[in-house]
């Protein structure tokens, strides 16, 4: 028997049968399409992080840390994150861009309104990078030294702009506020005209050696330090300005381990309030204090060192191998496509989990094969009969059986496929439409890949081939003489 | 009895035993027919004789309790089901009293359906069918499904199903049971001229007048046992 002839036997009986196939088809329908909106859920899931990666460039990010200090009286010193550091994951092969993560709190005026925010630098190179080149509107900035700002369409909107547009090629006011501590320790240094050098100058060095005057010296001196670093402190009103161009709005992200702060600054342009001190996360100043690098040998930058490092990374170069050597250097490493492998892994359990939800309906639609096909054999026993009298071998009524419960399974699966997809777009719509009144971003809750398509059909059939196993097994051993007496 | 050892189908001590509950129901008791290339033979007997038992072991539809049968030398028994299957698909054409065809198909797909196991291709088998129902002057019903065609047509596409693969054998069980006078012999006299084109025919029926008209030779059978007539060609035509 040949496959048309199959189909043709198969189709003209559900046909004939028309209430009782479809009934049953609709059982497989109903599984099937469970079974494909819940996978599709977790599919649509997964693929909005793979955009979302895909779209930061977050599989080529990486990011390093300093090792935290070791607390008590741990003797191992960790490398600090700084900028030989930085020059030496630059050689790394496979790191194509090094930069800090510098934050700072500003505030910007624009018209008559002032808002805090925070603010970080970045070369013009780093801003090339996926992470950061999506601007919403306008562009990125021209050089590391352009005096020029990018915001975040947050920042936009509490400063009462409407219209994201109208704000680009907008100059504002950018405040950066020296920090107290440091200001109280400029004002040690030089308080109201009065350098500490004169004050040394004034110091009969002769009388020293009475320990009287020595006593009355370093009272007077410890003093005025105290009272000159108070004075610095509670009046600090050191305060930067600068009037840059915005260039470009950006939406905010949040996700995670991800930081990008509301303002971006060049990082040359920024360097300005860098060099004069600005304030610096109270956490940080603290751990700095402890660990006796508060106050640096020298003035020199490279002394500074940061609490972050970003790696953009080379697509075709392993993420693994990059991470192991920062590590063997002595730091610690955030990498997003590893976290993504943990995210996949996530959802893999998770359709399995809906999977086996969708499966048990499956099976119980499978026993209404089984029923169907049952009931089917008693009606054609004269049909097998006729088939084996004219020469049909046990094995052909067999495969006619098993084609006609894989038939229930394909029209079943294929308008389950459909009816699920229909399903998820319904719900789909809805909740977008929800989302957009609630000022959520467009995205897909659900998605219908291939794999989900092929998967499905295979289980549907498969189920529905496996269902008529028994059936068949039953029509193949008809006995063809009591199936042809007529009585 | 002497039997030829050449016969060309050949029936040795068939027995065919029923269980009907905890008893035994004997339908054939060690029956011995052969029977010879071209030959016409009717079987006859009243009803439960075992007639319909009989044809069904021959045309290797059912086994016997004990005994054998050969065609052509090689015994059904030692058959595997796969060749019993080929036997009947290529060597048997059975026509039954109550048509048999099957309801959802037009006729030419009822004929078709006997080339089906035959390894005959799609487009043999259109051809093919579509000829013997021509000849057998059912062209313009191609294309209608049994319960639109009356009994005599029914049993018109019946034997053309029977016969489109060209059997050996053409066995009928009471073909003009269900049919009227006129469609009855019409029925016979196709049966008839099949013999006259070298068809073998084994067939079963009430009908002693067509029996004895058209048949070689006349087998009775009563209680599962051959009562008049028997194996040899010739030698047991009985008169009735
Ligand atoms: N499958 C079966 N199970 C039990 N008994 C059976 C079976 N098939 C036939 N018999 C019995 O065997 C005997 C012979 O039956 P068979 O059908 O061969 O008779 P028949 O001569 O063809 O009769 P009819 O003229 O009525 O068709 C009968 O008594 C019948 O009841
Ligand atoms: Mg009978």
């Amino acid at each position: 028997m040949t496959v048309p002839d199959m189909l043709r036997i198969s189709l003209g009986n559900m046909w004939r049968m028309k209430l009782r196939a479809s009934l049953t088809v609709a059982g497989v329908t109903i599984a099937i399409a469970a079974f494909v909106s819940m996978i599709s859920f977790g599919a649509g899931n997964q693929q909005n992080i793979e955009r979302q990666y895909n779209d930061l460039g977050l599989f080529t990010t990486m990011y390093v840390y300093p090792k935290d200090k070791s607390n008590g009286v741990d003797t191992i010193v960790h490398p600090k994150l700084d900028k030989q550091a930085l020059t030496r994951f630059a050689k790394i092969s496979g790191v194509n861009l090094v930069y800090p993560y510098d934050a700072f709190s500003i505030k910007i005026k624009f018209g008559d309104s002032i808002i805090t925010s925070r603010a970080q630098s970045i070369s013009s190179e780093a801003i090339q990078t996926k992470l950061y080149s999506r601007i919403n509107t306008g562009k990125t900035f021209d050089s590391d030294s352009s005096k020029q700002i990018i915001i975040s369409s947050e920042v936009v909107k509490q400063l009462g702009i409407a219209v994201p547009d109208s704000v680009i090629g907008k100059k504002v006011i950018a405040y950066v506020h020296v920090s107290q501590i440091d200001s109280g320790l400029a004002h040690i240094l030089v308080d109201k005209g009065e350098s500490l050098l004169d004050r040394i100058k004034k110091i009969h060095f002769d009388s020293l050696l009475n320990s009287r005057y020595r006593a009355k010296v370093i009272r007077s001196e410890v003093n005025s330090v105290i009272r000159r670093f108070l004075n610095g402190f509670m009046n600090a009103q050191e305060k930067l300005t600068d009037t840059l161009v915005v260039c470009g709005v950006r939406d905010v992200v949040r996700s995670g381990r991800m930081k990008i702060e509301p303002v971006i600054i060049p990082i040359a342009t920024a360097e300005r309030f860098r060099s004069n001190g600005f304030s610096q996360n109270p956490v940080e100043i603290f751990s700095a204090m402890s660990s006796g690098t508060f106050l640096k040998e020298s003035d020199d930058i490279n002394g500074f060192s940061y609490s972050q490092v970003t790696l953009d990374l080379d697509s075709h170069t392993p993420y693994q191998s990059i991470k192991d050597t920062i590590e063997h250097l002595g730091y610690k490493t955030f990498s997003f496509a590893e976290q993504f492998k943990e995210i996949q892994k996530f959802f893999f359990y998770f359709d399995i989990g809906l999977g086996i939800i969708g499966l048990i309906a499956l099976i119980t639609a499978s026993l209404g094969i089984v029923n169907t096909m049952v009931m089917s054999i008693i009606e054609r026993k004269r049909e097998i009969g006729i088939l084996k009298s004219l020469g049909a071998y046990e094995r052909d009524i067999g495969i006619l059986f098993l084609f006609e419960s894989g038939m229930i399974g394909l029209i079943g699966t294929t308008l389950g496929i459909f009816v699920g997809w229909t399903i998820t777009r319904i719900i789909s719509m809805v909740a977008q439409s929800y989302m957009r009144d609630q000022g959520i971003p467009d995205m897909q809750l659900f998605a219908l890949p291939v794999w989900l398509i092929l998967i499905s059909l295979a289980v549907g059939i498969g189920v529905s081939v496996l269902a008529g196993f028994y059936p068949a097994a039953r029509a193949s051993r008809i006995d063809p003489v009591e199936a042809l007496r007529n009585d | 009895m002497e039997m030829k050892s050449t016969s060309w189908l050949k029936a040795r001590n068939l027995s065919r035993s029923y269980r009907r509950g905890s008893s035994e129901v004997r339908a054939l008791d060690d029956v011995s027919v052969s029977v010879e290339r071209g030959e016409y033979i009717s079987i006859v007997g009243s009803s439960g004789s075992g007639k319909t038992t009989l044809l069904n072991l021959l045309s290797g539809l059912d086994s016997p309790t004990s005994g054998t049968v050969e065609f052509q030398g090689t015994a059904l028994q030692l058959m595997t089901k796969r060749e019993l299957a080929l036997y009947r698909a290529k060597k048997v054409g059975m026509v039954f009293q109550s048509f048999n065809l099957i309801p959802q198909f037009t006729a030419l797909q009822n004929v078709e359906i006997a080339l089906y196991f035959n390894g005959t291709n799609a487009k043999e088998r259109r051809r093919q069918s579509q000829a013997i129902l021509e000849q057998l002057g059912l062209s313009d019903r191609v294309t209608h499904k049994p319960a639109d065609l009356s009994g005599g047509e029914q049993q018109r596409v019946a034997l053309a199903r029977a016969i489109v693969k060209k059997p050996e054998i053409l066995f009928a069980d009471e073909p003009t049971g269900n049919l009227d006078y006129e469609n009855a012999q019409q029925i016979a006299s196709l049966i008839n001229n099949l013999n006259k084109e070298n068809y073998t025919i084994i067939l079963v029926t009430h009908n002693i007048e067509l029996a004895k008209k058209n048949s070689n030779r006349i087998i009775k059978m009563q209680y599962g046992k051959i009562a008049e007539g028997d194996g040899a060609k010739g030698e047991g035509s009985m008169q009735i």
